[in-house]
């Protein structure tokens, strides 16, 4: 059935075989006939795995997670539905090694390996520096962190950007003074100044709308498309564009008004 | 609706596009995948989304270069000199990304890679398909010239 892989000495015999095993599988459910499931198709998770080792997480680890995939996907598996087993497995796998990485929770935290790299990458600038008499370029330091230059790129230009720092951080290093932190050096924001300079004129009013808001009075009043087409294109109801519309209309005419009273 | 009118309301839904075309080689993958880390960090998506964009650009660009390969060994007059050009259009809430090679198309891929992976894997089928799950939209278009990839990510806010 399968042809593609006639360029592998001994692909084909073993295709076969998975197809045996998962048919015996699907009917025994026989725990050594899993495990041998498994083993045969680690290649696929390896693989798979490979592809999100540039997310901080080591290779090994989503190998694991990945298995707990594959794990799943040979329990489910029906081998008379004529789908090739990589095809079925391949959502599942992908799908439990990226909700390993959603469960982490990344938006605050800098992924390790990048803020490691970001470290590594600027003690191997100052040191290449002072050695060579001039600025490295990137392939010289990746050479010294032993990343790659894509890897290095990326830790020089966002490794900063990714970097969160406590509140509580202590500002100060003179010991006789007592330390004030960094949150209280965060100003407030001075509502008067915000609303002179925010709420100049129409344009930046309408850029303080909700997303949705905003291309619901764009796509009207500037498009000129109908309130049917607008409910289409963002695919809700007609009453709701309607309702979004007046309300969008309603904060315009206040951020306005507000505007003209200070 | 007059060319001023339609830049303001570009402006304000926040349409840009970019572009960057590079060789059709391996070595210029990377210099995609960071350019497309740099658009889609702009838009709001979160770092995980970030990174399922720029895998999915990267694999399209991946097989791209695999398909010059193979081409360049079935077909003479190939010069192996292709182009890439990505075009990235961002919105305020989705990204697209079309990824266009000049690769002759129609050279089947069997036997030129020595595969590590080893059995029961399809690069291209197995590419396609994760691209299929890591982001919202793709299409494919086959020409004899040339293939191009449309990605569509949806930005639901961080």
């Amino acid at each position: 059935m399968n042809m593609k892989h006639n360029s592998g000495t001994d692909g084909e015999p073993i295709e076969r075989d998975a197809e045996k095993a998962f048919r015996r599988y699907a009917a025994s459910h026989n725990e050594r006939l899993r495990d041998q499931l498994v083993k045969m198709h680690q290649n696929l998770v390896r693989y798979l795995a490979s592809k999100f080792v540039n997310r901080g997480e080591p290779f090994e680890d989503l190998v694991q997670v990945g298995t707990i995939g594959l794990i799943n996907a040979i329990d489910r598996f029906d081998p008379d539905r004529g789908i090739k087993f990589s095809t079925y497995a391949t959502p599942t796998v992908v799908g439990e090694i990226r909700r390993y990485f959603r469960d982490k929770a990344w938006s605050m935290k800098v992924p390790r390996r990048l803020q490691e790299l970001n470290i590594a990458a600027s003690k191997a600038q100052d040191s290449l520096s002072s050695r060579l008499g001039r600025a490295p370029t990137i392939r010289e330091v990746a050479e010294r962190i032993g990343a790659t230059e894509e890897e290095t790129l990326e830790a020089i230009e966002l490794g900063n950007a990714y970097d969160t720092v406590s509140l509580d951080t202590q500002m100060s290093s003179d010991p006789d003074s007592s330390a004030m932190t960094l949150g209280e050096y965060v100003g407030a924001e001075d509502v008067t100044i915000q609303n002179l300079a925010a709420y100049g004129d129409l344009t930046q009013a309408i850029e303080h709308l909700e997303p949705r808001e905003r291309m619901i009075i764009v796509y009207r009043f500037f498009r000129d498309m109908s309130q049917a087409d607008v409910a289409a294109n963002l695919n809700i109801s007609q009453m709701h564009v309607s309702r979004l519309q007046s309300q969008a209309l309603r904060t315009l005419k206040k951020l306005l008004v507000d505007e003209y009273q200070t | 609706m007059t060319d001023k009118m339609e830049k303001l309301s570009d402006a304000l839904l926040d349409l840009a596009v970019v572009t960057l075309t590079f060789p059709c080689s391996a070595e210029y993958v990377s210099i995609a995948r960071l350019a497309i880390l740099g658009i889609a960090s702009r838009m709001a998506f979160s770092y995980d989304e970030v990174e399922d964009i720029r895998l999915a650009v990267g694999e399209a660009c991946t097989h791209a270069v695999e398909r010059s390969v193979v081409a360049d060994m079935r077909a003479p007059t190939n010069d192996g000199h292709g182009t890439i050009t990505i075009v990235s259009t961002m919105t305020i809430n989705e990204l697209t990304v079309e990824i266009k090679d000049d690769v002759p198309t129609g050279f089947p891929p069997e036997g030129v890679f020595q595969d590590p992976v080893g059995i029961d894997i399809d690069r291209q089928g197995l590419g396609a398909l994760l691209m299929e799950i890591l982001v919202d939209k793709v299409d494919v278009d086959t020409t004899p010239n040339g293939t191009c990839v449309r990605l569509v990510k949806h930005a639901h806010g961080v």
